[in-house]
């Protein structure tokens, strides 16, 4: 037997618990001497896993010292869920402050993801009134006159229903006999209802007139009094007072709305906070342009708000409220701010 | 002249580790074979003797603002806490009904012995054997593989790996012996 052999069957019975055996030579003697100390070496990575849990006691930190410190901490954390929250081979504790920052950050990561990498963002722009591409869904307002014109009116025989459907009379200088629905008795001398206002402005006509913009099909001159076709009292048609057309009082049409252009300024937009996404939108990823009609008024205030093209599932009401938080420099005609009708596009358009 | 010199260096080091215990990691690699092996000869097994080993360095750390040169190796005032240590573990053990240990007043009153500086000595030469030597040294004595099990995981016959070991050892035992001549 070599050397090598013999040594390696006394490091066998060393190993085995045995006492040194004898052996053959001194030197191998000595060898054995060694290998009997060898079995006292501490195991490779403990000398600096003991360095790391001494350097986080300098830090601060807590670490797995000793079976009392372990005690300690099982006890300190009982009221936790030991499994999901406890030590971890004895060798990395865990540190509340360190489960809870993980658990806050994990929140935040998981809101983020559920929330916020829906970025909505909405562009707006203001554009002058124009017909084209926008299905006008608003109340029906004549075209504005350059000139500023005041009007409107109403009427009816106070019928128990609103005022049916039709084009509103022929304008006139002067009114002879408001507009009725259904004349009940055949005058003798016939004369031609009309409402009072620029005999140049022009509307459709047919036989039966009535509220352009009612929905109405039974004949109805509508509930207001004093004759006329509408709500309110003045002989006009529409929803305003006396005898004109639209909304407003007097004669004429329109309640002096300025279309920009020809002198009249456009209104510029000082303060437009952001519309938000409705939930039903967000969720099928509908995108798209509302276009909102608005009459900006001499105060900087936008009135008349109307959807004249609309995207449905709460992006409307989304665009009207946030529109009607705007603020304008009101539009000048001859440098005295003036009231104008504009048009809004509102954009919504999710980015992932 | 030299051990005068050490002393002095191993105050400076004790006292700059009072001031800044990030310091004390110098003290504890001084010292960290010499509380080992002190400890290892004096319990059952590895885990308990690394349990001590932590728990004695820990308790240092934490009163180490309170020790007091008094001309004595820092080691004696480690050894010291780890028979303390010893002491307190066997005298639970008593009380909890298992076969209790005494330690001998020698023990209390230790600073540094022969068989533990030599100990010392060879952990840290086996750092320092060549890597093959060194790794079959690791698993045969710390591990405790047989010869059969390291040839098959390094791929060796059994004749290289005991020819490795017998090797290893021989280096060890020259290098001690010209540690100790020194």
């Amino acid at each position: 037997m070599n050397s090598f052999e013999e040594l390696d069957r006394v490091i066998d019975r060393i190993l085995a618990g045995s006492e040194t055996p004898a052996a053959a030579s001194l030197e191998l003697v000595e060898l054995a001497a060694l290998a009997s100390e060898l079995r006292h070496l501490p195991r490779t990575d403990f000398k600096a896993r003991l360095r790391m849990e001494l350097e986080w006691q300098i830090s601060g930190r807590s670490v797995t010292a000793s079976p009392e410190w372990k005690k300690d901490v099982v006890q300190a954390h009982a009221a936790d869920a030991a499994a999901l929250f406890g030590k971890t081979a004895g060798l990395y504790p865990v540190r509340p402050v360190n489960l809870v920052a993980s658990l806050a950050l994990h929140t935040a990561l998981l809101l983020f993801m559920g929330v916020g990498l829906v970025i909505v963002k909405s562009t707006q722009r203001v554009t002058p009134l124009t017909a084209s591409g926008v299905t006008r869904l608003d109340p029906y307002i004549s075209p504005a006159s350059l000139r500023e014109s005041r009007g409107g009116g109403s009427g009816g025989p106070a019928d128990k229903i609103h005022a049916s459907q039709g084009p509103a009379p022929r304008f006139a200088r002067e009114q002879l006999a408001p507009p009725v629905v259904l004349p009940e008795v055949r005058p003798i001398l016939q004369v031609e209802s009309t409402i009072v206002g620029p005999p140049d402005l022009n509307l459709p006509q047919i036989s039966q007139v009535g509220d352009p913009l009612s929905r109405l099909l039974v004949p109805s001159a509508g509930t207001g009094v004093h004759g006329g076709i509408g709500e309110n009292e003045g002989g006009g048609d529409g929803i305003g007072h006396g005898p004109g057309r639209g909304p407003g009082s007097g004669g004429g049409c329109c309640n002096g709305i300025y279309s920009v252009g020809d002198g009249v300024s456009s209104p510029r937009v000082i303060y437009k906070p952001e519309p938000d996404y409705s939930d039903e939108a967000r969720k099928i990823r509908l995108q798209g342009v509302v276009v909102v009609s608005a009459v900006v008024a001499p105060d900087g205030r936008p009135t008349r708000l109307r959807i004249a093209r609309s995207l449905g599932m709460g992006l409307d009401e989304k665009a009207l409220e946030a529109v009607n938080r705007w603020r304008f420099e009101p539009a000048r005609k001859a440098g005295q701010p003036v009231a104008v009708q504009i048009s809004i596009e509102v954009d919504f358009h999710i980015f992932y | 002249m030299s051990v005068v010199c050490n002393l002095v260096d191993e105050r400076q080091l004790i006292e700059a580790a009072q001031q800044d215990p990030g310091r004390f990691a110098e003290l504890y690699e001084k010292n960290f074979h010499r509380v080992y092996a002190f400890v290892a000869r004096r319990v059952r097994n590895r885990e308990e003797a690394e349990d001590v080993t932590a728990e004695v360095f820990h308790e240092a750390l934490r009163n180490l603002g309170r020790f007091q040169w008094r001309g004595a190796p820092f080691a004696a005032w480690l050894l010291r806490i780890a028979a303390n240590t010893l002491a307190d573990r066997w005298q639970r053990a008593a009380k909890n009904g298992c076969a209790a240990r005494t330690i001998e007043d020698a023990d209390r009153a230790v600073f540094v012995e022969a068989g533990i500086e030599r100990h010392a000595i060879l952990s840290q030469l086996v750092d320092r054997l060549p890597p093959d030597q060194r790794l079959v040294i690791v698993r045969r004595f710390v591990d405790e593989k047989s010869v059969r099990e390291i040839s098959a995981e390094l791929g060796r016959s059994e004749g290289a790996i005991k020819q490795l070991q017998f090797r290893a050892l021989e280096n060890l035992r020259s290098q001690v012996r010209s540690d100790e001549h020194e």
